[in-house]
This record gives C-alpha cells, sequence and structure tokens, in this order.
C-alpha cells in the first residue's frame, strides 16, 4: 500500500515548510520565459519602468525582461497541489511547474478545475490494483488523491443518482498521452465496480453470464487494438481511430450491456506506412501466429513479399506479435464470434494485403493498363471468392454508365492503381466497421434499452503539423466542438456555483467563444462553411483542389477566423484560426478524400461474391461514388452525376452527421473530461519536455480553461480556512467570542481593505481574483516573521533567565558547600565530635525517632482503612434504607392487590349465583314450553278426529237425507 | 521539579520590572525579588531604583567570566534577558553599533557602560502582547484546539526569522510537550501546571 501511496499522494511537504515560504514571500519569486525549460523560476532584482532585472535563481545570471513577459510563481503553499484551480497565480509557467513537479515525483493525474489531466509515466505504477479500486469506491472526488478512478466514480455515482442521467468521459491528447489506457482503465473500474456490486446480491445463476459479459467488456478492446493500433513513431500502441463507448446500465447500476462506435479510421495506413511505423497490428500478428493450415487457407506469403507492408517485418520490442495472434484469437472466443466469421475477417485481412501486390503495366502503344502477372489477382479472387476474370476485367476496363448505355472504358496504370488502393482501403475499412457492429452485437446482451449510461469518448486531440489536410481538419473540428462543450459545461457550473453563492457575476457563454471557427467549418449557408463548399464543389464539374480553395477564399475571405496564407507562393492554402492556434492547411486532394470513390464494377462484384462474408460487407454498394464519376468530372459528364444524387454521401457529410450525433448524445450528459498529456517523444519514463507540454496544454484546452477561469473569482475559500489562515492580518477585526463565519470574513475583508471589485462573498465561501491570495499570503508571510522574531525574543528571554536561575543557585549551593565544608575541616579533627559521631547511632533516643515515624507510618494507614470502612459502613446504610423503602412499597403494593383480588372474588361469587338463579329461571322455562308443546300435539290429535268425526257425521247425515 | 519552580520566581518578577520601567516612574515591584541576596546599596543610577541597581550588578558580575567587572558584547543580550527584557538580536545590534562577529565575541563593556544599554532597551520593549504569540503560534496549530507539534515548533524556530540554535530549543522546548508531542500554547490550561507554556507566556506579558 505505501508504495501505491507515494503514487497518488506524494509527498507534500514542501507546502508547509516555512522555510520555502520565507524564501518566497523574501524573494520576489518570478517565471521567466526561457527556450530550454518553457520557464525558469527567478527572483526580481530590480524594476525599471516597462522593464525589470530578473535573477535567476539556477545560474544567477541577471536578465532584463519587459515586464508582461513575468509570471508571478505561486507561493510553495501550493506546491503540488492537486487541483491545479486552487493555485491563485494562474498561467502557463505556474500550470507546467506545477504538473512538472507533480510528475517527477511520480504523481501522474492532476485535477485542473473540471480537467483531470495525465501524464503519461512510461512506466508501470502501482495504483490501478483492485485494493486502489476499492479505496476510490463511493469516495467523493475531493477525499482521495486525484486518480483516473475518481472520475469514474463521480461518473458512476452522478449516473446512478439520477435515472435519466448520462455521463461522459472525454478523454483527448496527442498520440502516446495514454488516451486508450486511461479508457481501458475507465472500463476495468466500471467492470470491476458494477459487477461487484451484484456479485454481492445475487450470487446466484445471473452472476455469472454478468460476469463474461464484463469479460467480452474487456476483451473488445484486444481486438479492436488489433484490427485499429498500429506502431507509430511516437507509440507502439497508437489508436488509428476514435471511438465511443457506451456502458449501459440498469436501474440497480449492473453493467447490462455496451455499444462501440468508431470514428475516422485512418484507413490509409493499411497501405502505406512511414519510416519505422507499422500497419495495423493485425496484419502482423496474422503473418507470424497463423499456423500452417490456415497460411495455406489464407494464401499467406512473407512479410517481405508484400508491398503493402512498406517496413517489412517491423516488430515491437517487448511483444511477441505470435503469441499476441492467438491473445486476439481467444478474445474472438470469448466474444463468442464463430470460427467462420474469424476465417472471413481474416481472409478479408489478406486479400487487402494481396491487393498491394497486383501490379499493372503500361501498354506499348497505348495509355491503357495491363496485368501481366495475375498471380496476386487471382489469389484476392479466391479469398474473396469472386472470379478472376470478371476481377481483372474491371480493374481494368469498368463498365461505365454513359447517358443510358454501357461502355466498357479502358483504364490508365495510375487509374488501375488508384482503384486498386482505393477498393484495399475501402475493404479494411468495412471490415473493421463490420467487425465493431459484431462486437457490439455480442456485448448487446439484452434487447432492452439499460436506464442509464456511461459514455468513455477517446479521440485524438488537437493536431497542428506543419502542413495540415483534410484529416487534421476533421480532427480539429471535433476538438473545436469538444472544446465548446467543456466550456459550455464549465460555464453552466460556474453560474451554478455563483448562484448558489449568491454572487452576483455575470459571466458570458464562453462556449460562444469557439461558435465563430465552428460556423467557420460546419454551417450550411449564408456563407457557407468549409465543409459545406467542399461537398458543394464535389458536385461540380471540372472542379479541382485549386478551385475550391478559391471558392472558400471568396466566401469566407473576411471570416474573422479565417486567414489567407501570408505569402503568395506558401504551401499553405488557407489558415484557419482555432482556440489552440492557428492551423494551415493545405487543400490537396481533398476533393477525393471528400468523396473517396471506388470502382463500382468490383464493388459490384464483391456484393456478388460467393463467400458469404464478403457479400455481407459489401451490402451497400450502391451509396459508393463511382471512380467513374471522379474521372468523369474532367469530361463534364455531370449528368449521370446528378441522377445519383443523394444517394451517397460525401466523407464530409457522413462525419458531420456523426459528429452531430456524439455532440447531441454529449450534450445531454453529465461530462467529465481527462486530459492525456505525453511527456516526451522518446518513450521515457521521469522526463519531461516543457516546450511539449506547454504546446499540449495548449491544444486539449487546459490553458483555454485556465483563461476562462480568470475573468471570474477563481480562488474560492471556505470561510472557516479563510480566517484560520488570515486571521492574523487583521488582529482586531474580528471580536471576541464566537461568531458567525461569514460575518467574521466581512469583518476581515473589511479590515484588509480590499478593492471590492477583487473579491465576493458567497454563502459558504469567500471568492477572489487570481492573484489576490499570492498578495495576502505574502502579507501574511511578513506579519508571521515579524510575530516569530518577536516570539524567538521572548524564547530566548525565557531560555537565559532560565540560565540566569540555574547560575544564581549554582552560586548559591557553592556557598552552602563551602560553609560545609569549612565546618568539616573544622570538625574533622576534633576528637569529642568523633564520639559523639561513633555513639549516636546506639542511643535510645536515636531508635526512638526511628520507631516514632515507623508508628506514625502505622498510624496512618490504619486511619485510612478505618476512613474506608467508616465509608462503607456508610453506603451499606444508605443502600439499606433504600432497599427498606422499597420493600415497604412493595408491600403496600401487595396489600392494594390483595384487597384488589377479595373485592373480584366476591364479584365472582355474586355473578355465580345470579347464574344459578338465572339457570334455574331458565329450566323452568324451558318445561313449561315442552309442556305447553305436548299440550298442543294432544290438541292436534283430537282436533283431527273431530273433524273426521264431523265429516263422517255429515256424509252419514247426507246418505240418511 | 523542585529546581524548576525556584527560577521560575524571579523570572515572574522581574517581569513587572520591565513594564513600568518603561514609564519612568521607578518601580518598587522589584524589591522583593531579590530577597535571595543581601542588600547592599552603593552607587545609584538616575533611573534605576538601587535595589535594581544592585539587582543588576549582581547579575552583570555573575556574566563576567575574565573578572575585570566587564563582559563581552556578545553577551549583553543575555544579560539583558535574565533581567526580564525580551530584545531581538536586532534590537540588541543596532545598540551595539552592528558590531561583527569578532567585535561581538572580544570587545567588552563596564557595568556603567551597559546600563545606558539597558535603559534604552526597556525604554523601548517588545511591543508584541500574549495574543499575537497566541495568533502567531495558532498559524502552526494543524488541528486548531490551541497545541502545536513540538517538532514544528522546533523547524519553525530554527528556520525563520532570527533563527534559534539547537541548544536555546532544547533548552526552551525542555519538558513541555505532552505525551503526544504536542504544545499547548492557548489559555488555561485544565490542570494549571505551571510548568506549560501557556502559563510561561502568560506569566511574561
Amino acid at each position: 500500500m505505501s508504495d501505491a501511496d507515494k503514487y497518488l499522494y506524494g509527498d507534500r511537504s514542501g507546502m508547509s515548510n516555512p522555510l520555502a515560504q520565507a524564501d518566497w514571500a523574501s524573494k520576489k519569486q518570478v517565471w521567466v520565459p526561457s527556450e530550454r525549460l518553457g520557464f525558469e523560476a527567478g527572483s526580481v532584482k530590480e524594476e525599471l519602468g516597462e522593464e525589470c532585472v530578473v535573477e535567476l535563481s539556477d545560474s544567477g545570471k541577471k536578465v532584463k525582461i519587459n515586464k508582461d513577459d513575468i509570471q508571478k510563481m505561486n507561493p510553495p503553499k501550493f506546491n503540488k497541489v492537486e487541483d491545479m484551480a486552487e493555485l491563485t497565480c494562474l498561467n502557463e509557467a505556474s500550470v507546467l511547474h506545477n504538473l512538472k513537479e507533480r510528475y517527477y515525483s511520480g504523481l501522474i493525474y492532476t485535477y485542473s478545475g473540471l480537467f483531470c489531466v495525465v501524464v503519461n509515466p512510461y512506466k508501470f505504477l502501482p495504483i490501478y490494483s483492485e485494493e486502489i479500486i476499492n479505496m476510490y469506491k463511493g469516495k467523493k472526488r475531493h477525499e482521495m488523491p486525484p486518480h483516473i478512478y475518481a472520475i469514474t466514480d463521480t461518473a458512476y455515482r452522478s449516473m446512478m443518482q439520477d435515472v435519466c442521467f448520462l455521463c461522459a468521459n472525454l478523454s483527448s491528447g496527442e498520440s502516446g498521452a495514454g488516451k486508450t489506457e486511461n479508457t481501458k482503465k475507465v472500463i476495468q473500474y466500471l467492470a470491476y465496480v458494477a459487477s461487484s456490486f451484484k456479485s454481492k446480491k445475487d450470487q446466484g445463476s445471473t452472476a455469472l453470464s454478468h460476469g463474461e459479459l464484463e469479460k467480452q467488456l474487456l476483451q473488445a478492446n484486444p481486438i479492436l487494438e488489433a484490427f485499429g493500433n498500429a506502431k507509430t513513431v511516437k507509440n507502439d500502441n497508437s489508436s488509428r481511430f476514435g471511438k465511443f463507448i457506451r456502458i449501459n446500465f440498469d436501474v440497480n447500476g449492473y453493467i447490462v450491456g455496451a455499444n462501440i462506435e468508431t470514428y475516422l479510421l485512418e484507413k490509409s495506413r493499411a497501405i502505406r506506412q512511414a519510416k519505422e511505423e507499422r500497419s495495423f497490428h493485425i496484419f502482423y500478428y496474422m503473418l507470424s501466429g497463423a499456423g500452417d493450415k490456415l497460411r495455406s487457407e489464407l494464401c499467406l506469403e512473407d512479410y517481405s513479399k508484400y508491398r503493402f507492408l512498406s517496413n517489412g517485418n517491423v516488430t515491437i520490442p517487448g511483444q511477441q506479435d505470435k503469441d499476441m495472434f492467438s491473445e486476439t484469437m481467444e478474445a474472438f472466443q470469448i466474444m463468442s464470434i464463430p470460427e467462420e466469421e474469424r476465417i472471413g475477417l481474416l481472409k478479408v485481412v489478406s486479400a487487402v494485403l494481396q491487393l498491394g501486390n497486383m501490379t499493372f503495366k503500361k501498354e506499348r502503344h497505348s495509355d491503357q493498363a495491363s496485368m501481366p502477372d495475375d498471380t496476386a489477382a487471382q489469389k484476392v479472387s479466391h479469398l474473396l471468392g469472386i472470379n478472376v476474370t470478371d476481377f481483372t476485367r474491371a480493374i481494368l476496363s469498368p463498365r461505365i454508365k454513359v447517358g443510358r448505355d454501357y461502355v466498357q472504358k479502358a483504364q490508365t496504370q495510375e487509374q488501375a492503381e488508384f482503384a486498386v488502393e482505393a477498393l484495399a482501403k475501402a475493404s479494411y475499412e468495412r471490415m473493421f466497421r463490420w467487425l465493431v457492429m459484431r462486437i457490439n452485437k455480442a456485448l448487446d446482451k439484452t434487447k432492452r434499452q439499460g436506464a442509464s449510461f456511461i459514455g468513455i469518448l477517446d479521440i485524438a486531440g488537437f493536431e497542428i503539423f506543419e502542413l495540415n489536410s483534410f484529416e487534421q481538419l476533421c480532427i480539429n473540428y471535433t476538438n473545436e466542438k469538444l472544446q465548446q462543450l467543456f466550456n459550455h459545461t464549465m460555464f453552466i457550473l460556474e453560474q451554478e456555483e455563483y448562484q448558489r453563492e449568491g454572487i452576483d457575476w455575470s459571466f458570458i457563454d464562453f462556449g460562444l467563444d469557439l461558435q465563430p471557427c465552428i460556423d467557420l467549418i460546419e454551417k450550411h449557408s449564408g456563407p457557407p462553411g468549409i465543409l459545406s463548399l467542399l461537398d458543394e464543389e464535389c458536385w461540380f464539374p471540372k472542379a479541382t483542389d485549386k478551385s475550391f480553395v478559391e471558392k472558400v477564399v471568396q466566401e469566407q475571405g473576411t471570416h474573422p477566423k479565417f486567414q489567407k496564407p501570408k505569402k503568395l507562393k506558401d504551401d499553405a492554402d488557407f489558415c484557419i484560426i482555432h482556440y489552440a492556434g492557428k492551423v494551415d492547411y493545405k487543400a490537396d486532394a481533398w476533393l477525393m478524400k471528400n468523396m473517396d470513390p471506388l470502382n463500382e464494377c468490383v464493388a459490384t462484384l464483391l456484393n456478388q461474391s460467393t463467400d458469404k462474408f464478403t457479400a455481407d460487407l459489401w451490402r451497400d454498394v450502391d451509396r459508393i461514388v463511382g471512380l467513374d464519376k471522379v474521372a468523369g468530372m474532367s469530361d463534364s459528364m455531370h449528368g449521370a452525376f446528378k441522377s445519383r444524387k443523394g444517394m451517397f454521401r460525401t466523407v464530409g457529410q457522413l462525419y458531420k452527421e456523426q459528429l452531430g450525433n456524439l455532440m447531441a448524445t454529449l450534450r445531454n450528459t453529465n461530462p467529465n473530461f481527462v486530459r492525456c498529456i505525453i511527456p516526451n517523444h522518446e518513450k521515457k519514463a521521469g522526463k519531461l519536455e516543457p516546450h511539449l507540454v506547454l504546446d499540449q496544454l495548449r491544444c486539449n484546452g487546459v490553458l483555454e480553461g485556465i483563461r476562462i477561469c480568470r475573468q471570474g473569482f477563481p480562488n474560492r475559500i471556505v470561510f472557516q480556512e479563510f480566517r484560520q489562515r488570515y486571521e492574523i492580518l487583521t488582529p482586531n477585526a474580528i471580536p471576541k467570542g464566537f461568531m458567525d463565519g461569514k460575518q467574521a470574513c466581512v469583518l476581515m475583508i473589511k479590515a484588509l481593505e480590499l478593492d471590492p471589485n477583487l473579491y465576493r462573498i458567497g454563502q459558504s465561501k469567500v471568492f477572489f481574483r487570481a492573484g489576490v491570495l499570492a498578495h495576502l499570503e505574502e502579507e501574511r508571510d511578513m506579519k508571521i516573521t515579524d510575530v516569530i522574531i518577536c516570539f524567538q525574543a521572548w524564547c530566548r528571554g525565557y531560555v537565559a533567565r532560565k540560565a540566569f536561575a540555574k547560575r544564581q543557585q549554582q552560586l548559591m549551593a557553592m556557598k552552602v558547600i563551602q560553609r560545609n565544608l569549612a565546618a568539616y575541616l573544622k570538625l574533622r579533627n576534633w576528637q569529642w565530635w568523633r564520639l559523639f559521631t561513633k555513639v549516636k547511632p546506639l542511643l535510645q533516643v536515636t531508635r526512638q525517632e526511628e520507631e516514632m515515624v515507623a508508628k506514625d507510618e502505622e498510624l496512618q494507614k490504619v486511619k485510612e482503612r478505618q476512613l474506608q470502612a467508616e465509608e462503607q459502613l456508610q453506603q451499606y446504610e444508605t443502600k439499606q434504607q433504600q432497599l427498606n423503602a422499597e420493600k415497604l412499597a412493595l408491600q403496600e403494593q401487595l396489600q392494594a392487590e390483595t384487597e384488589l383480588c377479595a373485592e373480584a372474588e366476591e364479584m365472582r361469587a355474586r355473578l355465580a349465583s345470579k347464574k344459578q338463579e338465572l339457570e334455574e329461571i331458565l329450566h323452568d322455562f324451558e318445561a313449561r314450553l315442552e309442556e305447553e308443546e305436548d299440550r298442543v300435539g294432544q290438541l292436534h290429535i283430537p282436533t283431527s278426529g273431530a273433524s273426521g268425526q264431523i265429516w263422517r257425521e255429515r256424509t252419514a247425515e247426507a246418505g240418511d237425507g | 521539579m523542585a529546581p524548576k519552580k525556584d527560577p521560575r520566581a524571579p523570572i515572574k518578577k522581574a517581569e513587572p520590572a520591565a513594564a513600568p520601567a518603561a514609564a519612568p516612574a521607578p518601580a518598587p515591584a522589584p524589591a522583593p525579588a531579590p530577597k535571595a541576596r543581601p542588600v547592599d546599596l552603593s552607587a545609584v543610577k538616575v533611573e534605576f531604583t538601587a535595589d535594581q541597581m544592585e539587582d543588576y550588578r549582581e547579575a552583570f558580575g555573575l556574566f563576567d567570566r575574565v573578572g575585570d567587572n566587564k563582559v563581552a558584547y556578545n553577551q549583553i543580550a543575555d544579560i539583558m534577558r535574565a533581567l526580564g527584557q525580551n530584545p531581538t538580536n536586532k534590537d540588541v545590534n543596532k545598540l551595539l553599533g552592528s558590531p561583527s562577529a569578532e567585535e561581538m565575541a572580544n570587545k567588552r563593556v563596564t557595568f556603567e557602560g551597559f546600563l545606558p544599554m539597558l535603559q534604552t532597551i526597556i525604554n523601548s520593549p517588545n511591543k508584541a502582547g500574549y495574543e499575537d504569540y497566541v495568533e502567531g503560534l495558532r498559524v502552526f496549530d494543524k488541528e486548531g484546539n490551541g497545541t502545536v507539534m513540538g517538532t514544528e515548533l522546533r523547524i519553525v524556530l530554527s528556520t525563520l526569522g532570527e533563527k534559534l540554535n539547537e541548544a536555546e530549543i532544547d533548552a526552551l522546548m525542555a519538558g513541555q510537550e505532552d505525551e503526544n508531542g504536542c504544545i499547548n500554547y492557548e489559555g488555561e490550561t485544565s490542570d494549571r501546571d505551571v510548568s506549560t507554556f501557556a502559563s510561561c507566556l502568560v506569566a511574561c506579558i
């Protein structure tokens, strides 16, 4: 644990080191820009109007510097702060310094307001164990040192609290900064937290299947990495695509599924790589790891045989491609992707490689291309399940629709090569998309939508190269949008805080700051933005990249965020002023990139492939921009073009739409931002290049965030702390006794005589403008030093008096000793005295004394015992009295009870007699009733007898009559 | 404990001498202070009572290690302190005309020369009061419960301002820390233990 603690808490002893504090106060330390270190510490020696003389701390050199270039240094109290928003001097130098100090101490995570900044440590840190996860579980952000887990937990909790709440973790940064690693950590954390819940709650059968889902979720990464990552100069395992992972949770906070969306796969890597870089991992995994059977099935060849692997077999140190292959295959198994689909995927991968080996030649008398050797074509056809002849024909002389008829049009060598490359790229991309789709299917266990989700966006950060192309425009546009989201979130949160604290301050929505630039890129019309213009240009016949640039300049030339290149013969075509800085764009091949054309004939062939997998990949052929369209542009064949309008979409359009959806999702979430920073380009641990980091801070919006912070009151201190720390500055402002925190602070601030514009007093905190605290801190330091000196003077006095008193005592002791010695010397030889000393112990008197003492002691003891006994007696007596009283009470109670009982008994007797009487009466009545009934019975019989008699008498009478 | 109590007595008594002296009226208070020593009236300086003078001379004599009835410059501050003053090193340095380290060790002054110095210090006493010290110490009170860590205080006193040396700090801190290594600096102590820091502070002011 202690090891991990070192990487979490670090050593912040410097914070309260009074020495450093005193140093800071006395020297007026500042940051001075430096070529080598970014910023160097120095102390102001002299001020000469606009300029200052600064002595550099390290070298001792004195430099003259313009005042505006100097950045204030924070008091040592703020050394290695966990949240840089707390810094009172918020400037680039301080942010860089803080990050650096923390990084050197092994602390890679740092908060910067809403951001969590993480610097790639380039080594293993023991801060990702289960123990640590448990440490962070359920903790609030400020309770624990900065960590990606803290951010994740916050996201998870806020999602749990509000069922419809959605959270997103956005990480962005340069390649190799650790985006993907941190994304993995987030997933690891969620998989652990959200499933450990479950195993506790219901350990029944469901637990197992859920565990499987989490396993699959974690396994999705190696698969995606195998197909979407590659080794680049900067990063051995660089993600060549952006992704948005959505982890769905049910109402109880259990993971119920996940969904991955990918953005901007760098598909050109499949056909060409820069020096020392690799293509996608899977190519190498497959070539190294496939067994003999698989090799022949996939028609694999040696590394050197493939033209698309520009650099042959480049290996990654510390990684065995062969092992990785089996790992990937295992991952497929866990994802329950069946064998035939796996083979299908690998076939496409192999086919992509084979496509590169198709070579074309120019025929001698015409421009037409021919293919002297069709081995590669055969292999491709075999792998993709299409007919070789059809395939070759489709490449060399595809059928093109002219008007209403189809004609075969022979292709030049360049055209054929382009078509093959486009095909390879498209195949790889489609295969990748299919893979993502397949993973999503595997991860989406329950068909129902989860109650809420946590989204994790892992996307490249801002890119500024010397010359930037369409891809950079897309990624920068994305980042511009994300930054806008961040600014907006920050604005909302700030406003909430100010409202909560009842502070009167109206912010401007910082989100709007970025709107002009976004408009410049994406606006539909009036005037149309760059992407729209590009799309428009794609529809025009005879349009070229140049005409596109002209159009952009014409439409957007006056846009404040747009700039024409300064020099006429500049390499760049135009510049856009992004929030991160000015970016030069070169519009080479933008039309082509935007349309991404494909050979339609081949696509149709593939669509009808006998290989089920391939056919599936090419299901939607009709959305493709045909090669002929592009070629046709120069031949003014736009008639055919128009008829197809609406059928297909340009890359820009698709991306804009995808991004739009993403932003809509994110806007409804409660975003958390993680910014990854690459410390150096050498993949070396413990090294931090200041300029590189500064550039990234600028690009990823950390500095932008700080700029916004500075507009408000970035430093907040709760009343209690403010009072504790600065009360010393206002000794008599607060009256004695208890005082409400707010009131006390009001009094203190009044006594400090601050400009009202420098502070606001809220409900629980005091708000300060940037830098005010540094000033207070300085004053406090001076004051403390004063008091300390006085106190030290007193201490010295105290010590001196003590020493003096001791000396006085010594003097006295000396005198006593002298006197005694003198007496001794006198007595030493006096015989009578000697006799006396000898006899004295034998004397009764002396012994009596001893006995007396002994008796006295005994007496004392007996007395004590006696006293104790008395006390005890007293106690017992009182106890007895108590008990007696209790007994009496009980007796009384008993008496009362007995009386009550007697009464009740009497009552019972009465009632019994009454009952007896009544029973007798009842008896009588029953007897009477019986009697009566008998009598009734008797009466009946005579009656019937009588009536019969009467009847008989009558008839007899009648007979008589 | 016994040897501790005794020295405290003169300190306590000596203190009031400082305050009234500030207002130049001669103080009757010091009379009981020197009762440990026989009173012998001799030379009288205008602003001190005879009692005080005798006291001072006695103390002065104690510091004379050579026997020439003089003390070295670097002892002056300590004598003043022994006599109940709390001058800062800066104050004393100013008084002596900012001597060099060598001068501090070698230059010597007579009792007659010393008296006006003492008078000066007494006339401008250290203005900080108990409250100020408590405020100052509160800064280092991490828990906010009226105590500071002994180790922390050691560091503060040995690194800030007019730094105290190890020996001085040891002498100062002897017996001040409680079982947790904390020092109570604030207000009344629960058991009225005379040896607490706070009571020393109170006593001194």
